[in-house]
């Protein structure tokens, strides 16, 4: 029957080649006695319309001859949740170290402008693309060396044997108390804002307006002008920022990232006493100064003092406020102490 | 095809894989060629498509569960199937296992429907 033939050719441009006549012989005797069976109950040969009907019921050429094809995977089940939790890591890192070499290289260039920020945000997804592309590929010759028996790293399949019940990280504060405990984006943005605040931070001093907006233009315009003792709070700022974005780099490193950090909590309230204290330091409580005194004592001095009042006065305020809660952090932190200790005993 | 059916085709197909198996290892411990094999599983009212049959018979080969050898029968030839020595011990213990969950499901079901007649139970 030449449809039968024509179909079983068809059939065998799909099947893997070694085994191609092999196949074909085989599907041909069963095809071949199943037609003699259907002409032997209807009296006579097929007509072409039902042997069309009847290789259309077995499926197209490719339908029929894709079972005989081994299974492959790009990347199997075995190591699909490593992969998945590696190609999280790599994009998130991808974004961290992106993000960290366009800060250097805005503020390498002597003018950073809103385009080149603007490109490097365009470019991101590219980033990602490339980083993702690089995981994918390295986890599909994994897969193949795994299948083919070439390479064994159990540690990768998520039926690992080194898996332990003691490695599971504890439960956080906030999980014990009912509340969502703090999730890995949670974590990421974290240190993603802090590289970006930090970005921020570091344009104030050549381009004050983003942090005073149209005030900058005015403060450039009017009598007053900054003490130097803005300049060691400016860099106490940095400084506190860039531990902040330390600790939550290594805490993402080390995998702490998702247990609680309380003494991070009273680090970072300990180091905001240091801008609050170099406000109140500055010699002669004096923050903002008379660009001309000589002509200008006489007509704003009421209201220079009052200025420096008020920055004093503020300082004092957020100086009690972080003591007060440096305070409660360390309530907290004994009662939480005992309450372990007394359900250890 | 609505999703609720699509859904259900999945579901079935997952159902009948490893019993295919099973029905499969079954007829075979009497030496078959595969156009007889898939009529004696359609007699039995296990239609199977010839796409999954007989690439399931290399598959089981492969594996070691049955042996195979061409053969002229009726002035064809043809390749017929038997279950080798492993595939006879394979096939115990899958019928043992399908017996047993055979017996839970059974079991479960009746208590759902036993619940459901008489919520007091």
């Amino acid at each position: 029957m030449e449809l039968l033939d024509r179909y079983l050719e068809a059939v065998r441009k799909h099947l893997p080649w070694q085994r191609q006549d092999d196949i074909i012989a085989e599907l041909r005797a069963n095809l071949e006695a199943q037609l003699e069976e259907k002409e032997a109950a209807l009296g006579r040969p097929l007509t072409k319309a039902e042997a069309e009907a009847w290789l259309k019921e077995l499926g197209s050429p490719m339908q029929m001859a894709a079972p005989y094809q081994p299974q492959h995977y790009l990347i199997g089940p075995n190591i699909f949740p490593t992969y998945r939790y590696v190609l999280k890591l790599a994009c998130s890192w991808a974004a961290i170290i992106y993000a960290i070499v366009t800060v250097v290289q805005l503020f390498a260039t002597q003018n950073p402008s809103e385009t080149a920020l603007f490109d490097a945000v365009l470019h991101l997804p590219w980033v990602l693309i490339t980083a993702a592309a690089w995981v994918t590929m390295i986890f599909a010759a994994v897969e193949f060396a795994m299948m083919r028996g070439y390479v064994k790293i159990p540690a990768l399949c998520a039926s690992s044997p080194h898996w332990t019940p003691g490695s599971l990280p504890p439960l956080g504060h906030d999980a014990a108390s009912g509340k969502k405990p703090r999730s890995y984006a949670q974590a990421i943005a974290e240190a993603v804002f802090g590289i970006l605040f930090l970005g921020w931070l570091t344009l104030i001093p050549q381009h004050p307006y983003v942090l005073m907006g149209p005030g900058a233009y005015w403060l450039k315009a009017s009598p007053f002008q900054l003490a130097p003792v803005w300049a060691p709070l400016f860099w106490s700022i940095v400084a506190i920022t860039l531990v902040q974005i330390g600790w939550n780099i290594a805490a993402l490193l080390s995998g702490r990232w998702q247990r609680p950090q309380p003494m991070k909590q009273v680090v970072f309230k300990v180091l905001g006493l240091i801008p609050a204290a170099i406000i109140l330091t500055a010699p002669g409580k004096i923050v903002v100064l008379l660009r001309h005194p000589a002509t200008d004592q006489a007509r704003y001095g009421l209201q220079l003092d009052a200025i420096n009042h008020y920055f004093h006065w503020s300082a004092e305020v957020i100086c009690v406020i972080i003591i007060l809660q440096l305070g409660w952090s360390a309530v907290q932190l004994t009662l939480n102490s005992y309450r372990k200790r007394a359900a250890a005993i | 095809m609505t999703i609720a059916e699509n859904l259900f085709e999945n579901l079935r197909l997952e159902l009948r894989r490893g019993c295919l198996t099973l029905a499969v290892l079954a007829q075979l411990r009497q030496e078959r060629y595969g156009y007889t094999l898939r009529k004696a599983l359609a007699d039995d009212g296990l239609v199977i498509d010839e796409s999954t049959l007989y690439p399931l018979l290399r598959r089981l080969e492969t594996q070691g569960l049955l042996a195979s050898e061409w053969r002229e029968e009726e002035k064809r030839n043809k390749r017929f199937y038997r279950l080798t020595p492993d595939g006879e011990q394979m096939f115990a213990q899958l019928l043992a296992e399908w017996h047993a969950i055979n017996a839970s499901v059974t079991a479960s079901v009746a208590a759902t429907i036993q619940s459901t007649i008489n919520p007091s139970l």
